[in-house]
C-alpha cells in the first residue's frame, strides 16, 4: 500500500513537529519591532527638529506681532502729538480773543478819548471867542477911558477959567481923570491877563491837536493789530488742518496695522492649531513608546516559551 | 471591609498577628533572614487564607525596617492569591492562574484591585498582567520586594511576581498614584543606545546621557547618584509621566532603577513641593471616598530616604494616617497599572 509514496524520514518528521517555525516568527517579528523602534526614533527626532522649528516660528511670529503693537502704539503717540496742535491753537485762539476783547475796550476807550478831546476843542473855540469878545469890550473900555481922560482935561481947563468957581469942578475933574487912569491901566492888566489866557488856549488846543493825532495814530496801530490777530488765528486754524489731515493719515494708517494684525492673529491661531497637532503627534509618540515596551515584553517571552515548550515535547 | 495591621520590631510574627482573626487576604511584610520561617508561620496559623508577601519595611505611623508586619482584610473581602512564576524570562507561560483567579474572584473595576509583589523584571511582568487585567478594567498597585523572592499562600517562590485579586465586598476600590516631581526647564531627549535588560540609558538626543545630565545639573559623576533625589528622569507616557531613578554611572551611560527603552521620550524633573502635593493627594482621596475602610500604600524606598532626609517621614504617615486605617510598605519600585514607575507613590483606597 505504499506504493507511489515516499515514507517520511524521522528527521522530516522531527522538523514538521518543531516549534522552530514559532521561535522563527518571534525572532522576525523581534526584528521588525527593533526597526520599528529605530523609526520611531529617527520620527521623534524629525518631530523634535518640526515642534523646535515651529517654536521659533511662533516666536519670530510673537515678536513681530510685539512690533507691529509697539508701531501701533507709535502711530497713537504720533496721534496724541498732533492732537497737541489743536490744545495749542486752542490756546492762541482764546489769548487772540481775549488781546482782541481787550484790544476793542481800548479802542472804545480811545473814541471816548477823541469825543473828549472834540467837545475840548469846542469848547476852546468858544473860549477863544469870548476872549476876543472881552478884547473887543476891554478896546471899549480904554476908548471911553481916553475919552473920558479927554474930559476931565478939558473941564480942568475950563474950571481954571472959571476961577474959583470951578475949583470944586476942577477937583471933580481931577478925579475923573484919576479913574479914567485908573481904568485904563485896569484894562491894560485885563488885556495882559486875557492875552496870556489865549496865548496858554492856544498852546492847549495845539497838544489836544498833537493829543488828537497821536490818538488817531493809535488806532491805526489797534486797527493793524487786530488784523495781526486774525491772520494769526487763520494760522493757528491752518496747523488744526494739518493735524486733521496727519490724524487721518493716522487713522488710515492704524485701520491698515489692524487689518495686519487681525492676519497676524488669524495666522497666530493656525499656528497655535499646529502646535495642538504636533504636541498631540508628540503625546501619541509618547504612548507608541510605551506600546512598543509592552510589545517587546510579551515577544521576549516566546523564545523562552518556546524552548520550554519544546523540552516537554 | 476592615484591615488589620500588626507588627513586630523584633521580627516576631505571632506578636505581628496577635490581634488578627478571620482574615480574608494577608500580605506579609517580612525581613531577609526570617522570610521564609515566617511566611510559612503565616501559612500555619491562617491555612487557606490567601496570601502574599515579599521582603520589605512596612509602615503604619512609623517605618518597621528590619521586623516584620502583616496586613490583611477581613469582614467583606474576596480574594484570591497566586504567583507568575519565571518572571525574568516568561511569566506569561503561568497568566491562566490570573485569569482564572479574577474569574473565581468575579469583580469588575469598580470593586476589585490587584495587588502584587514582584521579585524582578517589573515591567515585563506589568505588562504581562495588564493584558488580563485590562479586559475587565481592573486596576493594579504594587512594588518591587527585596531578594529576588516572594511568597505566595504559604510557599516561597524565587524569579516569581505574587499577587492577591481583592474584590472588596462592601463598596468601591480606587488607586492613586503620587508624583512629588515637575518637569525642570524645557528639555525634551528621545532615549536610544539604551539595555534594556540592564536598564541602561545610552543616549539622549544622540548625545552621551552622563553628559547631558552632568551639562545641565553642573554635577560630578559622583555627585549624580545623589542627586536623582531631586531631580530623576521622567518617561513621558501621553499625560502621564513615570518618574525613573538613577542607580549608577557605567562610562558614558547611566544605570538606572527601571528599563528604558529606545524611542522613550524622556525630561528631567525637579523636586515639587511635596508637602503640599502630599496634602492634595490626602484632600483627593477625602473627596473621593467619604467613607474609607482601607488604605493599603507603596511608597518607594528613596522617597522614604528623601522624606526622612527632609524631616518630614512621620508627619506624612501621620496625615495619611488621619485618612482612617492606612498601611502600606517601602518598595523597590512602584506599580500602577502597566507602569512600573520609581520615586513615587501609589495606592489603593476601599470604601
Amino acid at each position: 500500500m505504499l506504493f507511489g509514496k515516499k515514507r517520511r524520514e524521522p528527521a522530516q518528521v522531527r522538523e514538521e513537529k518543531s516549534l522552530y517555525p514559532v521561535l522563527h516568527v518571534a525572532g522576525s517579528l523581534q526584528e521588525y519591532q527593533k526597526e520599528l523602534v529605530k523609526k520611531e526614533v529617527a520620527s521623534l527626532w524629525e518631530l523634535n527638529m518640526v515642534g523646535r522649528a515651529f517654536a521659533g516660528v511662533v516666536k519670530e511670529a510673537d515678536q513681530f506681532q510685539t512690533k507691529l503693537q509697539d508701531l501701533g502704539l507709535s502711530f497713537a503717540n504720533i496721534n496724541q502729538t498732533a492732537e497737541q496742535f489743536n490744545q495749542v491753537r486752542g490756546a492762541v485762539a482764546q489769548t487772540v480773543t481775549e488781546a482782541q476783547s481787550q484790544m476793542e475796550e481800548l479802542g472804545q476807550t480811545s473814541m471816548q478819548v477823541q469825543q473828549s478831546f472834540n467837545e475840548m476843542s469846542e469848547t476852546f473855540s468858544q473860549l477863544q471867542a469870548a476872549v476876543r469878545e472881552i478884547q473887543q469890550c476891554m478896546g471899549k473900555i480904554v476908548s471911553i477911558a481916553d475919552q473920558t481922560n479927554i474930559l476931565a482935561i478939558n473941564a480942568s481947563i475950563e474950571a481954571a477959567r472959571a476961577g474959583e468957581a470951578g475949583k470944586s469942578f476942577a477937583v471933580v475933574a481931577a478925579q475923573v481923570k484919576e479913574l479914567a487912569r485908573e481904568i485904563k491901566e485896569l484894562a491894560g492888566e485885563v488885556d495882559t491877563g486875557i492875552n496870556d489866557v489865549e496865548s496858554s488856549s492856544s498852546q492847549l488846543s495845539s497838544r489836544i491837536l498833537t493829543s488828537q493825532e497821536t490818538l488817531g495814530q493809535n488806532t491805526d496801530i489797534l486797527a493793524q493789530a487786530d488784523e495781526s490777530f486774525h491772520r494769526i488765528t487763520e494760522a493757528a486754524e491752518g496747523a488744526v488742518s494739518v493735524q486733521t489731515e496727519i490724524a487721518g493719515v493716522i487713522q488710515v494708517s492704524q485701520q491698515e496695522l489692524q487689518t495686519l494684525r487681525q492676519f497676524f492673529d488669524r495666522i497666530k491661531d493656525q499656528y497655535q492649531e499646529v502646535v495642538v497637532h504636533i504636541d498631540t503627534a508628540s503625546r501619541m509618540g509618547t504612548t507608541k513608546s510605551a506600546m512598543f515596551e509592552d510589545m517587546e515584553n510579551m515577544i521576549a517571552q516566546i523564545p523562552p516559551l518556546v524552548k520550554d515548550l519544546e523540552r516537554d515535547i | 471591609m476592615k484591615q488589620y495591621y500588626g507588627m513586630s520590631r523584633s521580627g516576631n510574627l505571632a506578636e505581628a498577628i496577635q490581634g488578627l482573626h478571620s482574615p480574608q487576604f494577608i500580605m506579609l511584610l517580612s525581613n531577609d533572614i526570617q522570610f521564609e520561617e515566617h511566611v510559612a508561620a503565616l501559612e500555619k496559623a491562617f491555612p487557606g487564607v490567601p496570601s502574599i508577601g515579599c521582603i520589605g519595611m512596612c509602615y503604619l505611623t512609623d517605618v518597621v525596617e528590619h521586623g516584620v508586619g502583616v496586613i490583611a482584610y477581613s469582614d467583606g473581602v474576596t480574594a484570591a492569591a497566586n504567583v507568575l512564576e519565571n518572571v525574568s524570562t516568561m511569566p506569561v507561560k503561568y497568566i491562566k492562574r490570573l485569569e482564572q483567579d479574577i474569574q473565581a474572584v468575579g469583580g469588575s473595576s469598580r470593586d476589585t484591585v490587584c495587588i502584587d509583589f514582584c521579585a524582578g523584571n517589573d515591567a515585563c511582568v506589568l505588562t504581562t498582567i495588564h493584558t488580563v487585567l485590562q479586559r475587565r478594567g481592573i486596576s493594579l498597585v504594587g512594588g518591587t520586594g527585596d531578594q529576588s523572592k516572594v511568597s505566595a499562600n504559604g510557599r516561597v517562590y524565587p524569579d516569581a511576581v505574587a499577587y492577591g485579586v481583592v474584590r472588596n465586598q462592601t463598596g468601591r476600590v480606587k488607586t492613586y498614584k503620587e508624583n512629588i516631581y515637575h518637569q525642570l526647564g524645557n528639555y525634551r531627549f528621545i532615549a536610544s543606545d539604551t539595555d534594556r535588560a540592564n536598564y541602561i540609558l545610552g543616549a539622549l538626543n544622540g548625545k552621551p546621557a552622563k553628559q547631558v545630565y552632568k551639562d545641565i545639573l553642573h554635577v560630578t559623576d559622583e555627585e549624580i547618584l545623589t542627586r536623582t533625589f531631586q531631580n530623576p528622569f521622567g518617561k513621558i507616557n501621553g499625560d502621564d509621566t513615570c518618574i525613573i531613578s538613577i542607580k549608577d554611572v557605567q562610562g558614558n551611560a547611566l544605570a538606572c532603577f527601571r528599563q528604558v527603552n529606545d524611542s522613550d521620550v524622556l525630561i528631567l524633573l525637579e523636586l515639587g513641593d511635596y508637602q503640599a502635593i502630599t496634602r492634595n493627594t490626602i484632600k483627593q482621596i477625602c473627596q473621593d471616598f467619604p467613607r474609607r475602610s482601607a488604605i493599603f500604600s507603596i511608597n518607594c524606598l528613596f522617597r522614604y530616604k528623601l522624606f526622612s532626609e527632609h524631616n518630614y517621614m512621620q508627619t506624612y504617615l501621620r496625615d495619611m494616617a488621619a485618612l482612617g486605617c492606612h498601611a502600606g510598605f517601602v518598595g523597590y519600585g512602584e506599580h500602577y497599572n502597566n507602569r512600573f514607575v520609581n520615586q513615587s507613590m501609589t495606592c489603593v483606597v476601599f470604601e
